[in-house]
């Protein structure tokens, strides 16, 4: 039997389109947009100014602030302007806007032997490199592998339970040497706890992948899980795979577990052992509408368009663009925002495939967005209330303890915006 | 590449399941055609009359009441249709069909569109329009009277039973036999023609995944242990009485019945005893109804008191943390 949490939802998961991709480089790209914040915490100050050179690796933002990661430049060049600009998520964010060398030198990092670092210079490393949680949240990994409390599991999340994403597996399946140093270096962080890979069940090659380059591990196992949405996130992957609820409000840390994502232990490893900044990340392009749909390393601050531009472009009838995942991730009104470090799809859907705003009526209590919530949340009574604008009830109801998982829109039959009613609700 | 692309902006999640309320209510709707044609062959003509005069009257009021109140009407969403096809359903065929109109109209213009519509309506429309013409029936057999030469009735009519197996079972006459009792009877309401055909659309409704077992069962197994107990016969009091049309086709109405298959149980068991009550200790024959809409008013209630906990939450956790001995003072620094 494998593992799993209980509710949540099976959904199609149209991987097939690109699992079996092998990442790719993407041509370079002749300017990077870098925005200063691409994690949760205090901003950074840039450390540039219009007019200057940098090289590849180099700062340009950081912040003195703890809970901050710096930001480094992917690729030499001139910095032309630093200002707002529209980011994935809708907003403007301040950015550096690079005008890249067409000429790049190569650059080379030798490995150094990590053992001889005490744990200090270890997670001086990880901050150094600007290391975020990769799976979206953007937490700065370097505090949250420094937790109050014992911590005896360290779950590697490699479910990837967002439909259409398969960076992750290809990640899994390319980078499995690399992930697994990672994830050591990690669990010696955490005085040794112990290490366990979840990984859902329809990535079985990963699965046995991972299982025999760990064979000889002692504290260190995969774990398959069922395939079901949301797999992958931060509670349910922890019950799933050790059995122990986080209460609401509650870190993970408080029940003895971290969890980081696959592509941040690789990250960690690249970051400790080389002197690797985080400049680059894996993202599927994929979708109805993608030409050349797979999975591409693309340097952070890579526009859409030249990630599309370079990838044949889009099919004549496209409809939607989303960045991240289908269930959690943003509709871009043009191509201007940059790939962040958390960002690890790019979905481009034609119309018969894209799901508009449309009308909605009132709910009919069918009860299916309560039968799904894997935080056992009533929907229904969020989103009522908040239409009739008693927030107040909204939150009795647990709209502050929803991670908008999107589950109770997808499955709603009067297509309520549940989503944007939960949002309205935690914020008032 | 063409910069002025026009993009499609919207919340996420930017999938969905599509499910539509409209395919429910088709499904509820296919589900009732096998009980339908079984009245038909029974009733002749008669049925599909009544039927048409309440989907139509059902129409007309949703119609009506949407433009007074100013909004844009929702036929689409065949909530009318099938409102006016229950209501139709639980009448007997030998009803007036002005009767019937008149309860169709307080079902879609009362009971639902005067309160906001579908999704905020308390109680079940079909079966409120359905009493209200029972509570108002002094009054309404004076109407009868007075509108008697009104009266549509074709071929057909004059085979009907008046007696229902409930009625028989109350007098105690002797009982039809079993076996053609389940497959089919004349007798009573519409729907009770068929206990068969109203089971087999409550197994294409779960199959569809629009109700789940958990009202049916829980009601169906509260009456049969209920009449047993007081030593009648619990399986005629199954089939008959409309207590199959409730249990499938009323009591699970998504927006009357609670949201969490805890308090649907707690609910079926609830209309269960009523029921028993009502037919054995008062023995009017109209118990399901009236059961069903009695527990219409209690499911705010029985939602609120089966609130489950939230993911991780634990009991204790509710207690605040934060608990200083009564008597307490606190000082204000100003
Ligand atoms: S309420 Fe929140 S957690 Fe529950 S299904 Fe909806 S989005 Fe997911
Ligand atoms: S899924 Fe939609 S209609 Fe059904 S109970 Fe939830 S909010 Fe109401």
């Amino acid at each position: 039997m494998v593992k799993t949490f209980e509710r949540g939802i099976s959904i199609p998961d149209y991987k097939e389109l690109t699992e079996n991709m092998p990442i790719q480089d993407l041509p370079q790209p002749s300017e990077l947009i870098i925005p200063l914040r691409q994690h949760i915490g205090a901003p950074n100050r840039r450390l540039v100014s219009v007019g200057e050179r940098v090289k590849a690796g180099q700062i340009i933002g950081d912040s003195d602030a703890s809970v901050s990661a710096p930001v480094h430049a992917g690729l030499s060049g001139i910095v032309r302007e630093i200002g707002s600009r529209l980011t994935q998520t809708g907003q403007l964010e301040d950015c550096v806007v690079i005008e890249v060398d067409p000429e790049q030198e190569e650059l080379t990092c030798t490995a150094d032997d990590a053992t001889k670092l005490n744990k200090d210079e270890i997670v001086q490393r990880i901050r150094a490199a600007g290391i975020v949680g990769m799976g979206g949240a953007g937490f700065p990994t370097h505090i949250k592998i420094k937790p109050q409390t014992k911590v005896e599991y360290l779950i590697l999340n490699g479910c990837e339970c967002e439909p259409y994403l398969t960076c992750d597996h290809r990640l899994m399946l390319e980078y499995a040497d690399e992930m697994i140093a990672g994830a050591r270096i990690l669990s010696h962080l955490l005085d040794d706890a112990k290490v366990i890979f979840g990984i859902e069940v329809n990535k079985q090659d990963a699965i046995d992948l991972v299982r025999a380059k760990l064979e000889k591990e002692e504290r260190m196992e995969v774990v398959p899980l069922d395939v079901k949405y949301p797999q992958g996130a931060e509670k349910q992957l922890i019950y799933a795979a050790v059995g122990r609820s986080v209460p609401p409000g509650k870190l993970p840390a408080e029940v003895g577990v971290v969890v980081q994502n696959v592509a941040t232990a690789k990250a960690v490893a690249d970051a400790v052992i080389y002197r690797k900044p985080l400049t680059e990340r894996i993202v599927t392009l994929t979708g109805s509408a993608a030409v050349q749909p797979g999975n591409y390393r693309v340097v952070i601050g890579t526009t859409l368009a030249h990630l599309l531009e370079s990838t044949g472009g889009l099919k004549q009838d496209v409809a939607k663009i989303i960045m991240g995942g289908p269930m959690t991730g943003w509709a871009q009104k043009n191509l201007e925002a940059p790939i962040i470090k958390g960002c690890g799809g790019v979905i481009a859907l034609t119309r018969d495939q894209a799901v508009a705003a449309q009308e909605y009526y009132a709910c009919v209590r069918c009860g299916k967005c309560v039968d799904h919530c894997p935080m056992a949340l009533y929907p229904s009574y969020i989103g009522m209330y908040a239409e009739l604008g008693r927030y107040d009830l909204a939150q009795e109801w647990g709209a502050k303890d929803c991670f908008e998982c999107g589950i109770c829109a997808y499955v709603c039959p009067s297509h309520r915006p549940l989503i944007e009613f939960i949002r309205q609700s935690k914020r008032a | 590449m063409e910069r002025n692309l026009s993009l499609l902006v919207s919340t996420s999640p930017h999938l969905h399941a599509g499910d539509q309320v409209a395919t429910a209510m088709k499904d509820v709707i296919i589900a009732l055609m096998p009980v339908t044609l079984v009245a038909c062959y029974f009733f002749k003509f008669n049925v599909p009359f009544l039927i048409m005069v309440c989907i139509l009257t059902a129409m007309f009021t949703e119609v009506l009441f949407r433009r007074l109140m100013q909004k844009e009407p929702q036929l689409s969403d065949c909530s009318a249709i099938l409102t006016g096809l229950l209501v139709a359903l639980s009448f007997s065929a030998a009803t007036p069909w002005w009767l019937a109109a008149a309860a169709t109209f307080i079902a879609v213009g009362f009971a639902k569109e005067f309160l906001g519509g579908l999704g905020w309506n308390r109680f079940n429309p079909a079966l409120f329009g359905r009493v209200s013409v029972i509570v108002f029936a002094p009054w309404l057999t004076y109407l009868n009277n007075e509108f008697f030469y009104w009266r549509v009735s074709f071929p057909g009519i004059d085979t009907i039973t008046q007696a229902t197996p409930l009625t028989m079972l109350q007098m105690g006459l002797p009982l039809p036999n079993m076996g053609t009792f389940f497959i089919a009877t004349q007798g009573g309401g519409i729907a009770e023609s068929s206990a068969f055909a109203l089971l087999l659309g409550g197994a294409y409704l779960l199959y569809r995944k629009h109700i789940t077992w958990h009202i049916p069962v829980s009601m169906m197994a509260t009456v049969f242990i209920g009449t047993a107990l007081l030593g009648q016969h619990p399986v005629y009091h199954l089939l008959s009485g409309g207590l199959l049309l409730g249990a499938f086709y009323m009591a699970t109405d998504w927006v009357t019945s609670p949201i969490t298959k805890k308090g649907q149980i707690i609910f079926g068991v609830c209309i269960g005893i009523i029921v028993v009550i009502f037919r054995v200790l008062l023995a009017p024959t109209e118990g399901v109804a009236f059961a069903i809409l009695i527990m219409n008013a209690f499911v705010p209630l029985i939602d609120r008191l089966t609130k489950r906990l939230k993911f991780g939450e634990q009991k204790e956790q509710v207690i605040s943390q934060h608990t200083v001995p009564a008597g307490t003072k606190m000082t204000v620094k100003n």
